[in-house]
């Protein structure tokens, strides 16, 4: 018994509502982490492009920083301590070319927080996502704009500049390409790497070889990443490796980017192969899911709690929507790669998808008093 | 022995701190040198306070007499004289009368030795009698007056008796604590129980991490012949809450009205063995003192009425200024504003906050995550329920189970942005009442 | 109510596109280049006032607290229809005439004007006026104000989406003010109809902002 530790009379003693502890997250730290999972390949962007990538992503987070600095003061919050202006800003600086004139990331970076998140009124309110809304704004305003590819690294590597799926494209819209996507850019002269020449040759001729398979030239590029395109959607391996961290941590629920990646690689596999002339059930998903911004879309922002479903269910409903929708806007559209626009689309429908979803919860919720 | 199903749906894992007080024995609190006993300790109406200033009042002795039938005695905890009487400010803004007693003179009870009485030649009115007289009440946190809840018509068919022996709070281990040392005289109250509920089923259900204790109990059932299934439940939060139990025990859903179950508490069980057995009246409760500026967080057995200043004089006191203290666990305890403030019948642990933990974490908007929806264990969507009542949408929260809504704290726990959700559906639910019956 | 009270009401009270939410069809397609707008708000402008104006003048003598019997109203409306036919096909000629290529512009929008829901309501409210001159000055209230937000929407969309000014061409001018950098690379999005609709929207959220500030 301490004789001199006695009960200090406390100063003043808080008052506040029960729960007095809570769990160790914070919606704050949350956007921070995400913005965190993106430098890997933010960073392998500017390894790619070089200092116009930097222009453009300091650019965007820096007009979206501004925007929102001046949007919240006209309310007197300050409210960038919660991260989210960062992550659109970089998200947006993510989804531009690096060629980009430097007036369209800001211009979408701009629409992004002020029009579609502040107008609203702020986070959470929001119902569409708003780098995807800055995007897809900037993408029907500068339509040449967002195609001003950058070349890989400098002009000595020599790859092409246009991205494979661009590129595929304008080879399907001739007639007479035939074969898989691969096959179908290697028949009209697209180059990869010489990196990736040595490194599929080798394997094909000492591994593959024992299995009767080949690789397509190429893959090596398409599946590290070294090929021209957005700033952040190259690299898929860095992108997962952010993805994964998301995962484990429960900020991103899995339900959204499994179900859109499946539909999509499942449609793309089936009738993905119809324009090269293949036929049914031979497309080429693995391609078509690393081409585009797919991967960057279907975790980092078809996965945003703001605008995903509320319920576990309506989060497969949702995914499936946005991987049939990538689909057609892909392969019978012409908007680019169909991610922005489709995830767009998609977010309109996630209050009907609620609704009908916490509408007919099964009657369990409703028994009893 | 059996493993019920778990909790349903939802409930959450908090971390929990009575690990460090919860196999030390139960330590005796300093008895007070002043005692303020409120006249209501309990749900229904106050007692009638029939002591009044300069009386001397005996250990035990009835201070206050139950008002009507939906009431309870109230006695004095310590021998002296009364001081005064006056009106006491209790926690939700309800205030009652309250004797305080300052100490004086000899124990009639503590310190003598205790016989025991002869309790199966009772009759059923007897014995619900004595249950009635020593002013037994709900100590797992309802605060029901026991002799309602046993005055039950015997023998109905299907009907089940429960021992709940799962704290209902994480960093509360008092009932872990009782369990361990008295196991013989819970199971001696469950047979008294049982005679006068007849239940066709008894079932002593206990959290996971007390299966070291199954043993005791096990051997304490065969000495006492009674028929009682041990059951094993989850240990996540809210799994002590008395429909959950019985929804983990039936597997239906919780809020299904179940027809013919008694639910008692632990704490209730002992008090009813000091009751009917010993003769007593309930003046006493264990409880524990926790929280990071305790020195010596522990079980404490506190006679009612005690300032919660000198609990924590008895745990070694405080090492730190306390920026919050809780009366109650942690999930749905009531801060409290001055150290004064007396233990009651319904007080099952004290909780000191300093620092960084005493104060409220910056709110953020919320931001549809859908976390709350999936740790509510009664199937209740927090967030469409918060949005409706910030919108005046009373009746149409109430359509979505704004009612169901046991203010468990789960929701407020998970919530990532910090949103004081269970204040925001209790002020739901509360301008709902207004509007009807009190 | 006084003329002044007309005009002052007109604006937050009763202004078409920002409060009232009628006649947006031509506000949002039409607002695409400034001189379309002010032919557009001149050819409602100029239908809607003669439209009410005869209406009122219709209207007369019906009853005596202003309420029109239905059959008499259903009359009334019929001859007011007619007259503003009348008058918007007028409004095309001339159009046509002074300016073919806002004529084109304008496109399905002119005739469209007859039946406006602007106008319409105009014509409704003047078989109610008091008096002709009262219907005279309401409609004219109601058509500046519809005039000023179609020429903003207008003036906003073409610098932003097009990156220059059209207005009328004079003797050495043009007509079309050239904004240079911006011109050579808008952001056509706001051309479209949804960046129409987008600015009728800010519009809309900036009159109730002032309307409840006043109060």
């Amino acid at each position: 018994m301490a004789e001199t530790s006695k009960s200090r009379a406390p100063g003043r003693l808080t008052l506040s509502p029960a729960p007095h502890f809570g769990a160790p997250t914070s919606t704050a730290w949350m956007t921070w982490i995400v913005s965190l999972s993106l430098v890997p390949a933010a960073v392998w962007g500017v390894f790619l492009f070089g200092l116009p990538a930097v222009r453009v992503i300091a650019t965007s987070i820096c007009v979206a920083v501004a925007a929102e600095l001046a949007s919240s003061a006209l309310f007197r919050r300050f409210t960038l301590a919660d991260g989210s202006a960062l992550l659109t800003g970089l998200l947006v600086g993510l989804l531009m070319p690096a060629g980009a004139p430097l007036y369209v990331p800001a211009a979408a970076a701009a629409f992004g927080i002020l029009v579609v998140k502040q107008s609203f009124g702020g986070l959470g309110r929001n119902w569409m996502n708003p780098a995807l809304g800055g995007v897809v704004f900037a993408l029907l305003s500068w339509s040449s704009a967002m195609t001003r590819w950058a070349a890989v690294g400098d002009a000595s590597v020599g790859t092409a500049v246009v991205p494979p799926l661009e590129a595929l494209r304008s080879a399907l819209s001739a007639p007479g390409a035939v074969g898989r996507p691969l096959e179908i850019l290697a028949s009209h002269g697209y180059v990869f790497s010489s990196l990736d020449g040595r490194i599929v040759s080798w394997l094909n001729s000492h591994v593959l070889s024992l299995f009767h398979a080949a690789l397509a030239g190429g893959s090596f590029d398409i599946l590290v990443g070294y090929v021209s395109g957005r700033i952040g959607e190259v690299s898929a391996p860095l992108l997962m490796v952010g993805a994964a961290f998301l995962l484990w941590r429960r900020i991103v629920r899995w339900q959204v980017p499994v179900a859109y990646i499946a539909t999509f690689a499942f449609l793309a596999l089936v009738f993905g192969g119809l324009a090269g002339g293949q036929g049914w059930f031979s497309g080429g998903p693995l391609f078509h899911v690393l081409s585009g911004s797919l991967i960057l879309g279907a975790f980092f922002m078809a996965g945003d709690p703001v605008t995903s479903p509320l319920a576990s269910t309506g989060s497969w409903i949702y995914g499936i929507g946005l991987g049939l929708l990538t689909f057609l806007l892909r392969f019978y559209g012409s908007l680019g790669d169909g991610v922005a626009v489709s995830i767009v689309l998609g977010n309109c429908a996630v209050p009907l998808i609620d609704k009908l979803v916490l509408q007919h919860a099964p009657a369990r919720a409703r028994e009893g008093i | 022995m059996t493993h019920s199903n778990g909790l349903p749906r939802g409930g959450v894992n908090p971390p929990d701190s009575s690990l460090i007080s919860r196999e030390a024995p139960i330590a005796n609190a300093v008895v007070p040198s002043v005692a303020v006993i409120p006249m209501l300790q309990h749900a229904g109406r106050a007692a009638v306070c029939v002591v009044k200033p300069g009386d001397l009042v005996r250990e035990g002795m009835l201070i206050g007499r139950a008002d009507g039938a939906r009431s309870a005695n109230v006695h004095s905890s310590i021998p002296g004289r009364v001081v005064e009487v006056r009106r006491v400010a209790l926690q939700e803004g309800v205030s009652s009368d309250a004797a305080v007693i300052e100490l004086g003179g000899e124990f009639d009870r503590s310190g003598r030795p205790r016989t025991l009485k002869e309790w199966e030649k009772l009759s059923r009115i007897d014995l619900l009698g004595r249950i009635q007289s020593a002013g037994v009440v709900g100590l797992g946190g309802e605060l029901v007056p026991t002799h309602l809840k046993l005055a039950v018509a015997p023998g109905m068919s299907g009907s089940l008796l429960v021992a709940n022996g799962i704290d209902c709070e994480p960093s509360l281990s008092a009932d872990y604590a009782l369990m361990r040392e008295k196991p013989g005289e819970i199971v001696e109250s469950l047979r008294i129980c049982q005679v006068l509920v007849g239940a066709s089923r008894v079932v002593l259900a206990l959290g996971e991490d007390a299966e070291g204790l199954v043993p005791e109990f096990e051997r304490a059932l065969a000495r006492a012949s009674l028929q009682c299934e041990i059951a094993l439940m989850s240990s996540r939060y809210p799994q002590g809450n008395e429909q959950l139990v019985l929804s983990s025990l039936d597997g239906a859903r919780p809020s299904r009205p179940r027809a013919a179950s008694i639910v008692l508490n632990v704490a209730t069980l002992f008090a009813i063995y000091e009751a009917v057995v010993m003769d007593a009246p309930l003046i006493e409760r264990v409880l524990t003192v926790t929280g990071a500026p305790v020195a010596s967080p522990r079980n404490l057995k506190v006679r009612l009425g005690t300032p919660v200043r000198e609990l924590f004089d008895d745990c070694g006191g405080l090492l730190a200024e306390p920026g919050k203290i809780v009366v109650g666990g942690p999930m749905r305890g009531v801060a409290i504003a001055s150290l004064d403030v007396p233990v009651t019948k319904g007080t099952a642990g004290v909780i000191a906050f300093a620092g960084a933990e005493a104060r409220t974490r910056k709110e953020w908007p919320c931001i549809h995550c859908g976390v709350c929806m999936e740790v509510c264990p009664w199937d209740l969507v927090p967030t469409r329920l918060h949005k409706l009542i910030q919108q005046g949408e009373i009746e149409q929260a109430m359509g979505e189970g704004l009612g169901r809504c046991t203010e468990c704290g789960c929701c407020a726990f998970a919530c990532p942005s910090h949103i004081p959700l269970v204040d925001i559906l209790r002020t739901g639910k509360r301008s709902r009442g207004r509007a009807g019956d009190g | 109510m006084t003329p002044s009270d007309v005009l002052s009401r007109g604006i937050p009270r009763d202004d078409p596109t920002a409060v009232l939410l009628v006649g947006l069809c031509p506000a949002a397609a039409v607002s695409v280049r400034v001189i379309d707008s002010l032919w557009m708000a001149a050819g409602i402008f100029a239908v809607m006032l003669l439209s009410g104006f005869c209406m009122a003048l219709l209207a007369r003598g019906k009853t005596n607290d202003g309420e029109v019997a239905p059959r008499a109203a259903a009359g009334g409306w019929l001859a007011a229809l007619v007259i503003s036919s009348f008058l918007t096909a007028s409004f095309e000629i001339v159009l046509l005439r002074a300016a073919p290529e806002a004529s084109a512009a304008l496109g399905i929008y002119a005739p469209l004007i007859a039946v406006n829901c602007l106008v319409l309501t105009v014509i409704d409210e003047s078989s109610r006026a008091p008096s002709p001159g009262r219907a005279l000055l309401d409609a004219a209230g109601k058509g500046a104000v519809f005039a000023a937000c179609l020429l903003l929407i207008g003036v906003f969309r073409e610098v932003l989406g097009a990156g220059t000014i059209t207005l009328f061409p004079l003797s050495g001018f043009s007509g079309t003010i050239v904004i240079g950098s911006l011109s050579r690379d808008p952001a056509r999005a706001i051309s479209f109809a949804g960046g129409g609709l987008l600015c009728l929207g800010y519009l809309a959220a900036l009159a109730r902002a002032v309307k409840e500030r006043r109060l």
